[in-house]
């Protein structure tokens, strides 16, 4: 099999993940509307909870992700894993802005303004950030090997630098104490209510492998048809 | 065997700059390599030089080298002798004295308190090679020595180039004018089509041939 | 060690040099600082906003902003001629490199910093003098947190195409402990507030510093191409 047909393949079949994932995302809807009881206090507007926090949780993921990613390709040189590195950014990227919209989407009927600097929302746009630095870095890098260095460096320094942010924003939060805000926790929903969130996280982690299978296919792709286009004959 | 390359290759992302180049350099040769502007010959020097790595192959450096080359890795904004001393200082064992003798030497004594921003290209040349000789390498990259550079200019550098080598020296040089070095060569090598043909001794040899060859290997694309 | 000491030293005293002759980056980052302190004197509504309360997160926008100006230098003076390359032939460590550029910037950072807090203190009305140690401490603490990540970040940024714009937006995510950190505390100095209060917040930079200078110092030998 040539590598193309490799890369062809692991498309189709990160789609066919996508379409299960989505699939099973209108399953955890169906079952958030309809059979999961309704939070009393905030009514209709919770629902939204069983899409920002999962989605929340893989961005981070993603971040970790590439973040590992970034100290294997120091130690293996491979340019694939760069790839897969970089793949899951732009996934991380996307999901990241789906937990920063849908955030104010909640927000708004529940604490009455659209932003709050909410300690995990401040956190999600941080990482939205970095995301965002990362992407726009190698952007500007033509070489793939040094692209791929420096990716590597910002990712492990990205890395490291999330517990600090993390640290930071709840520091800073805990001197400014929330607005009343009602959110429910995890260990005290009651089960169905969890039962559902973790069926969520669960669609999501399978949403986000699916669509780094393609990215990185189309990564590969796009490196397969470069290599032809200006490679030695 | 001073130094030695084996199956050397450099891409720039997927593109080819050179590759399969092999040769080894002992004491007493200096390997001229004849190429056209944009074949990879300043990329080769660096990578033998050790400022890049080859994206296949090797080069085994077994003694010190230096490299001159187009650019001058100096700092403009600093005297002659300044650039001097902080050279010295990185290599560390080198004593004031060899400053004022490699200055001397290339002719640039009495520009040592000039700073190199004010030079011409010739001065910048050949305080380039001061600098380059400062860790007393027995290996010298030149990149196009000999560019820019006047009559008087050209006599230093060739004086420098034959003292080098009678000090069991070797050298390479790349260039795309073969006939102001012919005189030192011991070896040529073409470097053209992204690969090395050659090298082969100049015995036998004359000026007029090599170029003749070149021209011919250029045509042929 | 020896050798390492003495390429840290020659590279400080280099740069130093070099920007003893030109001038340009010191003065240009100092006009610099001195704009933004006053902007953002003024940019408020008086009448809501006492220049007392905005005067620590002016204080440490300015030194960052400054200090983003200026920390190209660096590595943008190795550019010029290739003369990084002059001193990757020389067998001398790489790491050693590193930490002489990052001192110059550190010193050179440091340099507008010291000649713009007296500035603050007249433009801002604050006094310092009583907590003069403390805040020169938390200075230090900060200005090393984000001189190292910024001068490796700058080894990468000045070989792509958009140094300046670049570097800001590769840093900023990297400054956000180490100025929350540095306002908090001198916020806290600023009122006068004991040195137990902010202990917290020390040891964040603390152990910022720790765990981003290590990383800095180890990871520029990777930005390299050898």
């Amino acid at each position: 099999m040539t590598p193309k047909d490799a890369a062809l393949r692991l498309a189709r079949r990160g789609q066919i993940v996508t379409i299960l994932a989505l699939v099973g995302l209108v399953g955890v809807y169906v079952r958030a509307i309809v059979y999961t009881p309704t939070e009393a206090s905030q009514g209709l507007a919770q629902k939204i909870f069983y899409i920002h926090a999962p989605v929340a949780i893989m961005a981070l993921g993603a971040f970790l992700v590439t973040g590992l990613l970034s100290l294997v390709y120091l130690w293996l040189k491979d340019l694939k894993i760069d790839r897969a590195a970089a793949s899951s950014a732009e996934v991380g990227v996307v999901f990241s802005v789906i937990m920063l919209t849908t955030g104010p989407i909640w927000g708004k009927p529940i604490w009455g303004t659209w932003w709050s600097w909410d300690a995990r929302l401040t956190f999600t746009l941080f990482l939205f950030l970095m995301f965002v630095s990362y992407l726009v870095m190698r952007g500007s890098v033509l070489d793939p090997e040094q692209r791929a260095r420096f990716s590597a460096v910002f990712g492990i320094l990205g890395l490291v630098l999330v517990p600090f942010i993390h640290l930071t924003v709840y520091m800073f939060r805990t001197l400014h104490p929330d607005p009343v805000v009602i959110k429910p926790s995890g260990p005290s929903m009651p089960a169905a209510m969890t039962q559902t969130f973790l069926l969520s996280i669960g669609v999501f982690v399978v949403l986000y492998v699916g669509y780094v299978m393609q990215r990185h296919a189309l990564a590969h792709l796009e490196a397969l048809h470069e290599e032809e286009a200006l490679g030695d004959s | 065997m001073l130094l030695s390359a084996e199956g050397l290759a450099r891409r720039f992302g997927y593109r080819s700059i050179f590759k399969n180049i092999g040769f080894s350099l002992n004491s007493g040769d200096a390997l001229v390599l004849v190429g056209p502007n944009g074949a990879g010959k300043t990329t080769l020097l660096r990578v033998l030089a050790g400022l890049l790595r080859p994206s296949a192959g090797e080069v085994k450096r077994n003694v010190s080298v230096g490299l001159v080359s187009h650019n001058s890795m100096l700092y403009d904004a600093l005297t002659a002798e300044e650039n001097m001393r902080f050279a010295a200082r990185l290599h560390g064992t080198v004593s004031n004295g060899r400053i004022e003798t490699l200055l001397d030497r290339l002719g640039m004594l009495r520009w040592r308190d000039e700073r190199v921003g004010t030079f011409s290209r010739g001065m910048t040349q050949r305080l380039a090679i001061a600098r380059a000789l400062l860790g007393s390498p027995k290996v010298l990259l030149l990149d196009e020595p000999l560019s820019g550079l006047d009559d008087p200019g050209t006599e230093v550098v060739r004086e420098v180039i034959v003292e080098h080598m009678a000090g069991d020296g070797g050298l390479i040089v790349v260039t795309h004018q073969f006939e102001r070095l012919s005189a030192v060569a011991t070896h040529v090598g073409y470097l053209v089509g992204g690969g090395l043909q050659g090298p082969s001794t100049m015995d036998g040899l004359s000026a007029d041939s090599v170029m003749q060859r070149y021209r011919s290997l250029l045509a042929d694309g | 060690m020896a050798s390492f000491m003495r390429v840290v030293t020659a590279i400080v005293a280099k740069d130093l040099l070099v920007e003893w002759r030109t001038k340009t980056a010191i003065v240009a980052s100092l006009v610099f600082a001195i704009l933004v302190l006053a902007i953002l004197y003024f940019a408020r509504d008086p009448t809501e906003v006492s220049s007392f309360a905005v005067a620590p997160g002016a204080l440490w926008v300015t030194f960052t902003f400054a200090a983003m100006v200026g920390m190209n230098r660096a590595f943008f003076l190795e550019r010029e001629n290739r003369a990084l390359d002059g001193m990757l032939l020389t067998d001398i460590s790489r790491s050693a490199i590193f930490v002489g550029k990052m001192t110059a910037n550190l010193l050179f950072v440091f340099m507008v910093e010291l000649i713009t807090i007296p500035l603050f203190v007249l433009f801002f009305n604050v006094s310092v003098l009583a907590r003069l140690p403390a805040l020169l401490l938390v200075v230090a603490m900060a200005t090393l947190a984000f001189v190292a990540v910024g001068t490796l970040l700058s080894s990468m940024v000045v070989r792509t195409r958009f140094a300046e714009l670049m570097l800001p937006v590769l840093l900023l995510p990297f400054l956000i402990p180490p100025i929350v950190g540095a306002v908090q505390i001198t916020a806290r100095l600023l009122h006068d507030r004991p040195l137990t209060e902010m202990m917290g917040w020390l040891k964040l930079l603390g152990s910022f510093d720790i765990a981003f200078v290590t990383l800095a110092i180890l990871l520029y030998e990777v930005t390299l191409d050898e």
